[in-house]
């Protein structure tokens, strides 16, 4: 009765596949922007892989789908939406491979398809399960140990990390290009150094600052975009509703007013009733209470002048009677200031807001430094400063002005800002779970992950070392496809030697399926030459090796304070090969770590689904047939 | 779109004729704002590119064409010379860093510093943007008349004594229709529509005025969403006319002489009043409301309940002034006013609105100057004299910058060489009556030759370069743009040059331009592919 559609492992993979040659060309340091119109004229440019997708309104279930697991990925990491397309549409294609080649390989089904679609089920449990437990560990024993540390903790506007600031510099290179990559990095950092609290770790002020980003930056077009920079204070994106006073004395008082100043008299459902010759209101009738309304006004106003206050911030719309008493006194009062604006400023002014304006206490009180009108582009906003705010919260408030020649633009950079800061959280988080699982593990089958000639007395030297790194966050590695190439090695080597122990040949190693899968993201970051492909990756497997020896030489480094001086010091003792890398820029781990994860849950979650249950609310009683036509939604659609 | 564009640019520009196939108003232009927002390209690119150069004009005012033409011939030579878009766009971005800072040099020689002390500078400049509109038709002395009065208008609004925070008056544009250009004037003040038969001739200077932003019609708007029954025998309009009548007692016996009113007022208040003597002004409109709190210093009420406070109230000079068939009331303050008039006339009504807006584009464009007192050459000579500097700089540093930015010397070459054509081409595209387009080989400025000159003749034919500053001489080298020259360095002027150069850009407007251009040819270059929500 239900329309069904039968979901076979090709259409997953076509409807993949398109996605994939939508990021594709925007995908590695030689992609570009993709443009977008809409009939409306509005335009927007991107990198994003978020972005991209999420504009393009598809109709494909399993599509949508997919782009729900990109958004819901980036929107944590904000980085690696385009590389969780690419790897999946990669893992996808080799498990249709296999389960192709070898459809009754699990268990005997009725017909190919069904077989088909078990076999690829089975194995992408198996690798979800294989990465949830083992993957952390070797990524921990094989990728690490090539990477670099970032701290945060001496971030000062002097002396940046190093490492830091490659890893901001590729990020930024990848979503806006080469142009400003430098310019905005240097923005960041001024950003965040100015953001910091003083003796707290450095994650705390980049929370704080990508949960109030909206309120943070004001977007400028019509300008280029070396106009960007940092202003003291906060910008109130509103202009004054009452002319603002010339000179005044400072410091400032304010208040903010969550409700209206005039009382509402009559709200909907209320009823006034004008009778003749009753006693109460005979005398004036109705003017008699539009002159109450104003006369509360007046008396809220005299009570905020007894207070010296004169900037009223207000979340409301206020009346023309508020505006006018407001001005008679000499206060200059903002309108509609939005809630993350208001909830920023109580938040850096330590006040309340007025709720009720009969009841206003001192706590309410905000002292300004400054409160003046900025012209930013074609809008005139209110610029204001706090009083004391060093003390009270060891920062410097600043604003970020993002300027660029079209709107589009401008927004795109406010993009890529914020995913800036989600992917810095990402990458200092520790790589989790590990250090339980490493104790866990290690005793039990120590030699997993281990060539076949290393001995035990180097692994116990080896889990001491690693137990230390876990506790360290914010672990990065060089771009241009080393982390997939370094953990490609580390499975096919994991794979080789659980096939060799268990001798179990019939089961197709799933490590060595992700290991292929992984290799597809390099070989489009040098799609343009194979040569280059082929370079990189003996670059990166020579390092491997002098494994023993490479670890605990760049171990050493780690562990000292780590300047960034010894940083280059470090690449250069192991040899120019990471030295070179390290032109390609950084990347974080722990990011690249969560995207192998996320890509697995959602290739999980694709390949548990076996059919499309299309319902339509309106044509449900129709005939089945125009049913059945519509619910063959086509994979064209996916690139209109 | 760029030969349409191209053919708009300049004093000498063809105008467009834009009208929609719905037959909506014929619009003739050759402004950048009004041309860009006529075209709805399907192009999606021609969007992006329009987008950005509207959103420049709309903060400058000026120098929109030249973005235009500049982006687009950059977009085009990149197009034309094989190199990656990732090199292109690194090479335009330094050379766009270069130019800027030598156009920030003190010693730059395309640069003019203002004298605000002469109004003569400021009057060129006002003309080159006037003279570069010619959808106004203006003639020689009408378009010398109006700079004159832009100016005049734009002195009046800076303030003379200056606290510590300069605040610009404003200037009031009226326009009037069907009188000569040569009639426009400048006034201080305001000047209001007056009522019908007013007479002054019992009332003395100055006046004290009150000005109500409340609506005086007499409706209850504040009350709320609630709703109000009515019983019978109750009249709500009587008390709220009493309630009015009430308010213009107090005003009548605090000597009001000048009563104005952002709205409405209500016909039995406007009829007290006038029988009393007051002049009433009422539906003001909120535009004019700023002005004139600043010119009277009076505070608008908004209450209709409370007495009039006496800070309230402000004074005014008052007088009449017949212009054409209509009579103004001019509102002229007590002491100095940043607040001024300017009455505009034109002979119909497409010219006037063009004038109009070429004059609020004069004034913004003098205004910027306030913040930045230069200006640049105009007539071309400012891009051949850039294409020069940058030509010659790229060859010197092509050993130092080409591994900076990643590419080879003769990619870095090439793109010089790209961006260095398209500057040239902004300047052949000023002219268009198949001139012939030179450049002097010494001080780099731009020089138009009539197509019936020769080569011969040249000397005689062009006489001035085309900002005005280098006159001809024998001993000049030529070479026509477009073609291969060697490269030099363009030798600054003589610092006591003899002529004063007669067309002048404004320099932030400018700056602005060619980094907008460069950003967002930029951009284009780097998109991929589209695609179009055709939703």
């Amino acid at each position: 009765m239900v329309p069904l559609e039968q979901l076979h492992l090709s259409h997953v993979l076509q409807a993949v596949s398109a996605l994939e040659s939508i990021v594709l060309r925007s995908f590695g340091p030689e992609g570009g922007q993709v443009l977008f119109t809409r009939d409306t004229g509005q335009v927007m440019v991107s990198r994003s892989g978020k972005r991209i997708l999420t504009a393009l309104h598809l109709d494909h279930p399993l599509a949508r789908m997919v782009v729900r697991c990109v958004w819901k990925h980036s929107t944590i990491t904000g980085d690696g939406s385009k590389t969780f397309v690419l790897l999946l549409a990669s893992l996808l294609r080799i498990i249709h491979a296999t389960a192709t080649k070898d459809p009754h390989m699990f268990q005997p089904h009725n017909s190919t398809e069904a077989s088909e679609a078990a076999t690829a089920r089975h194995l992408a449990d198996r690798l979800l399960e294989f990465a949830l437990t083992e993957l952390d560990e070797l990524i921990v024993l094989n990728v690490l140990p090539h990477g670099f540390r970032v701290s945060l903790e001496n971030f000062t506007a002097e002396t940046h990390d190093l490492s830091c600031q490659t890893l901001l510099v590729s990020f930024f290179r990848t979503r806006l290009g080469y142009a400003y990559c430098d310019f905005f990095r240097n923005l960041f950092c001024e950003l965040l150094s100015h953001w910091k609290v003083k003796d707290d770790r450095p994650s705390f002020s980049i929370q704080f600052l990508n949960n109030s980003f909206l309120a943070l930056h004001t977007q400028v077009s019509g300008v280029p975009v070396s106009c960007s920079r940092l202003i003291e204070g906060q910008v109130i994106h509103r202009d004054f509703a009452t002319p603002c006073p010339q000179v005044r004395k400072q410091p400032l008082k304010a208040v903010v007013f969550n409700g209206y100043l005039q009382p509402k008299l009559l709200t909907t459902g209320d009823v006034l009733e004008l009778r003749c010759g009753d006693k109460v209101t005979e005398d004036r009738g109705i003017v008699h209470f539009s002159s109450w309304t104003e006369k509360s006004v007046e008396s809220i106003i005299a009570t905020l002048q007894s207070f010296g206050v004169s900037v009223l911030l207000c979340a409301l719309k206020q009346s023309s009677a508020v505006l006018a008493a407001a001005t008679q006194a000499g206060m200059c009062l903002v309108e509609c200031v939005s809630e993350e604006e208001i909830s920023l400023f109580t938040q850096l002014s330590g006040v309340t807001p007025i709720s009720d304006c009969r009841r206003i206490h001192p706590e309410h009180i905000a002292t300004l430094t400054f409160c003046k009108p900025l012209l930013l582009g074609a809008h005139r906003y209110v610029h204001l400063d706090f009083h004391d705010c060093e003390e009270r919260l060891k920062v410097k408030p600043c604003s970020l002005v993002i300027c660029a020649p079209s709107e589009g633009q401008a927004d795109q950079h406010a993009c890529a800002f914020q995913d800036a800061f989600r992917m810095l959280l990402t990458a200092l988080e520790p790589v989790r779970k590990t250090q339980t699982a490493l104790e866990e593990t290690i005793p039990s089958k120590k030699c997993t992950s281990l060539h076949a000639d290393n001995i035990s007395n180097g692994t116990a030297c080896r889990v001491h070392l690693h137990q230390k790194c876990v506790t360290e966050t914010g672990c990065v590695i060089s771009a241009g496809g080393t982390f997939e190439f370094l953990l490609h090695h580390a499975l096919h080597q994991y794979g080789h030697s659980c096939s060799v122990s268990v001798n179990t040949s019939a089961v197709v190693p799933v490590s060595q399926l992700l290991a292929k899968a992984l290799l597809s993201v390099p070989r489009q970051i040098y799609s343009r030459n194979l040569k280059h492909f082929l370079q990189a990756q003996t670059r990166v497997v020579a390092l491997i090796p002098k494994q023993p020896h490479a670890l605990s030489a760049n171990f050493i480094h780690t562990e000292g304070p780590l300047g960034d001086g010894k940083l280059s010091l470090c690449s250069c003792k192991n040899g120019n090969m990471s030295l070179k890398l390290l032109d390609l820029g950084l990347e974080s781990v722990s990011c690249k770590y969560q995207l192998v994860l996320a890509v697995l849950q959602c290739l999980t979650n694709l390949l548990r689904i076996n059919m499309v249950l299309q319902t339509h609310a309106v044509l449900h009683t129709e005939s089945h047939d125009s049913l059945n036509a519509h619910s063959e939604s086509s994979e064209g659609e996916d690139e209109d | 779109m760029k030969e349409l564009l191209k053919s708009s640019y300049g004093p000498t520009a063809r105008l467009k004729q834009v009208h929609n196939n719905i037959g909506g108003a014929v619009v003739t232009t050759s402004t950048s704002s009004v041309l860009l927002q006529a075209i709805s390209s399907s192009h999606p690119i021609v969007s992006l590119i329009k987008g950005s150069i509207l959103n420049h004009v709309s903060r400058f005012s000026d120098c929109g064409l030249f973005a235009s033409v500049f982006c687009l011939s950059l977009i085009e030579e990149a197009g034309r010379c094989d190199l990656s878009q990732n090199v292109i766009i690194r090479v335009n971005k330094h050379l766009l860093s270069l130019c800027t800072a030598h156009l920030q040099q003190e010693d730059c020689g395309c640069k003019v510093q203002l004298d605000f002390c002469s109004s003569q500078s400021l009057i060129t400049l006002a003309r080159s943007v006037i003279s570069s509109k010619p959808t106004c038709v203006l003639s020689e002395p009408e378009s010398a008349h109006i700079s004159r009065l832009a100016v005049q208008a734009f002195l009046l609004t800076v303030p003379c004594n200056i606290p510590d925070k300069v605040r610009l008056g404003r200037t009031v544009t009226i326009p009037m229709e069907g009188h000569s250009v040569l009639e426009s004037a400048v006034f201080p003040g305001l000047l209001l529509d007056t009522p019908e038969n007013i007479s002054l001739g019992n009332l003395c200077s100055p006046l004290r005025m009150v000005l109500f932003s409340a609506s005086l019609a007499g409706d209850l708007s504040e009350l709320g969403d609630g709703r109000i029954e009515v019983h019978q025998g109750v009249d709500t309009d009587s008390q709220i006319v009493d309630q009015l009548l009430e308010l213009g007692k107090q005003v009548l016996k605090d000597e009001v002489k000048l009563f104005v009113c952002q709205k409405v007022i209500h016909p039995v208040l406007q009829h007290y009043l006038r029988c009393n003597g007051v002049i009433v002004i009422e539906r003001l409109g909120i535009s004019l409301m700023e002005p004139l709190i600043q010119l009277t210093g009076a505070q608008p009420v908004a209450t209709l309940h409370t007495t009039v406070p006496w800070e309230a109230y402000g004074e005014v000079h008052v007088s009449v002034r017949p212009f054409g068939s209509k009579t103004k009331l001019h509102l002229h303050p007590a002491g100095k006013t940043t607040i001024c008039t300017m009455i505009l006339c034109h002979r119909n009504e497409t010219m006037l609105s063009e004038l109009k807006l070429v004059c609020q584009k004069t004034e913004h464009v003098l205004r910027l100057t306030l913040r930045e007192p230069c200006a640049l050459l105009g007539g071309g000579c400012t891009e051949t004299h850039l294409a020069a500097y940058v030509r010659h700089q790229s060859k010197n540093d092509v050993s130092e910058s080409s591994p900076v930015l990643g590419c080879s010397q003769t990619e870095y070459l090439l793109a010089g060489e790209a961006f260095c054509r398209s500057l040239e081409s902004v300047a052949t595209s000023l002219e268009h009556d198949d001139g012939a387009s030179l450049i002097d080989l010494t001080h780099a400025h731009h020089w138009t030759l009539p197509s019936d000159a020769t080569e011969e003749h040249l000397e005689d034919a062009a006489a001035l370069c085309g900002c005005g500053v280098v006159q001809s001489c024998q001993n000049k080298k030529w070479s026509y743009l477009n073609t291969e020259y060697a490269e030099f360095s363009p030798e600054p002027l003589l610092t006591a040059s003899p002529l004063q150069p007669t067309v002048l850009d404004s320099f932030t407007a400018k700056v602005n331009a060619l980094e907008v251009a460069v950003e967002t040819a930029n951009l284009v270059l780097d998109v991929r592919y589209v695609i179009q929500d055709v939703n």
